[in-house]
């Protein structure tokens, strides 16, 4: 995102509304840095600039920066995808898809939140990690997995390293005897990354919601906890396609 | 959207939240779904969620967009449907709607897994999956602090930034603006349409006396 000079008149709303504090004064105008900007688009649409001085970036949809706006920009429909944001549907419609059925755990490690953002470094860091643990298969659907140079050892293709976004996702499938040592793998790349990432653990639940104790064993047994809340697949989904 | 299983805040705040999704699978059911979900989400307003958004409009329920026009919108295949209710009852009246109306699309909810274990046994449903939030990691020392995370964790894009939030705390303590309206103007960046304005109220009228101007 830019401002453009000649409009802005410093009344510095627009400052508050950006997730990563890129918006700055330079003498009485306000600037966005685009180093730090993600292309969110969060103050063009939220912050009613009065004078609307507010534009898109002009290099915002060239390789590799167009990946700020895919990734950071709820509303950008992502390439790769087709779906707004930076995931799949992953548990969302798992009751018709059966995607991640029983026997395995779905694994999605959300970097960069809650909303710090993160370079694609970062991202490099944990492909690299969960190769080296033995997984190479990134779900085909999430944009990361286009993103991927070299499924062996998890290197991102080397010209969007430079790149930052406000979020992506990395999802994988593992056996549920496998979720101990991706958990383990996880627990020791935390402390390479510069930024921060969510960890989330999906599984096919058994009658009443029964979270399968092997799941939670697993969980336990790397030192891992789960929060109360969670998001839960009611099951009335059906397919007819 | 992943992010709603990551909404922090303290068990009492998290019991008048819960956020229901409304998904369509691509190459499953899409074909034939949007006047499904449009049944859906007639249901919905009749249960009263606190906001709700439809991917067809992207204008949450404080936009002043009415109702007919969210549900003339849902005219494409694939239309998905994010909302949230405050409180459990209101959930569970969703719930046995949507499952009576029989419609077969996905529906997911975010919310206390105890609660919403409970609901479903209350009206016979049995939940298919769950996806357990396993905590934030890394480089935790550069988060803002865990209250005002208890806002921007509300929106499922992680774009309600956080100094929009103290920003809101700083005009709410000056009396600039009332809690209620302090909440729509840190709901307003959620595209989404899953930010909890009365809890984040509640959670305003909580937190401000804590905060000077300058602190963080």
């Amino acid at each position: 995102m830019i401002i453009h000079p000649e409009l802005c008149v410093g009344c510095g709303r627009c400052h508050p509304y950006c997730p990563t504090n890129a918006i700055r004064y330079e003498g009485q105008k306000s600037v966005i840095d685009q180093e730090i900007c993600y292309e969110c688009s969060t103050c063009l649409r939220s912050s009613h600039c009065p004078v609307d001085a507010i534009a898109e970036s002009h290099n915002v949809c060239d390789y590799p920066r167009a990946l700020r706006r895919y990734f950071s920009d709820p509303s950008a429909r992502h390439v790769a995808t087709g779906i707004e944001g930076r995931g799949t549907e992953e548990t969302k419609s798992a009751d018709v898809t059966r995607r991640c059925g029983p026997g395995k755990v779905g694994v999605a490690i959300e970097i960069g939140r809650p909303t710090l953002g993160m370079s694609l470094l970062d991202v490099q860091k944990i492909t690299r990690a969960i190769a080296r643990a033995g997984v190479h298969k990134i779900e085909p659907h999430n944009p990361i997995h286009s993103m991927i140079a070299d499924e062996a050892t998890g290197d991102l293709k080397p010209e969007m390293l430079g790149e930052r976004l406000l979020s992506a996702i990395i999802e994988i499938e593992v056996e549920r005897d496998q979720l101990r040592g991706i958990l383990r793998t996880l627990k020791e790349v935390a402390g390479e990354v510069d930024s921060v990432f969510c960890i989330d653990a999906f599984t096919v639940v058994g009658p009443r919601l029964h979270i399968p104790e092997d799941v939670l064993e697993s969980i336990r047994a790397e030192g891992f906890t789960w929060r109360p809340n969670a998001k839960i697949n009611m099951g009335l989904g059906r397919a007819w396609e | 959207m992943t992010h709603s299983l990551h909404r922090e805040g303290s068990l009492d705040s998290l019991e008048k939240d819960y956020v229901l999704f409304i998904y369509p699978a691509r190459g499953f059911n899409y074909k034939g779904s949007a006047p499904k979900v449009r049944h859906l989400v007639e249901l919905l307003y009749q249960a009263g969620p606190v906001n709700m958004c439809v991917t067809t409009l992207r204008r949450n329920l404080y936009s002043g967009v009415k109702p007919e026009e969210v549900l003339e919108s849902i005219k494409v295949e694939g239309a998905r449907v994010f909302s949230v209710f405050d409180c459990r009852d209101k959930l569970k009246d969703a719930l046995i709607r949507i499952k009576e109306a029989n419609e077969g699309i996905s529906i997911m909810v975010s919310g206390l897994i105890d609660q919403v274990r409970e609901i479903a046994a209350e009206i016979g449903i049995d939940p298919y999956m769950v996806n357990l939030s396993l905590g934030i990691h890394g480089r935790t020392d550069r988060l803002p602090p865990a209250d005002i995370r208890e806002f921007t964790t509300m929106c499922g894009h992680g774009v309600v930034s956080p100094y929009l939030v103290r920003d809101v705390i700083r005009r709410v303590k000056a009396g600039k603006v009332t809690e209620w309206e302090g909440s729509l103007i840190i709901a307003e960046p959620c595209a989404c349409g899953i930010y909890n304005p009365f809890r984040s109220s509640e959670l305003l009228r909580e937190k401000a006396p804590l905060y000077t101007v300058d602190r963080w």
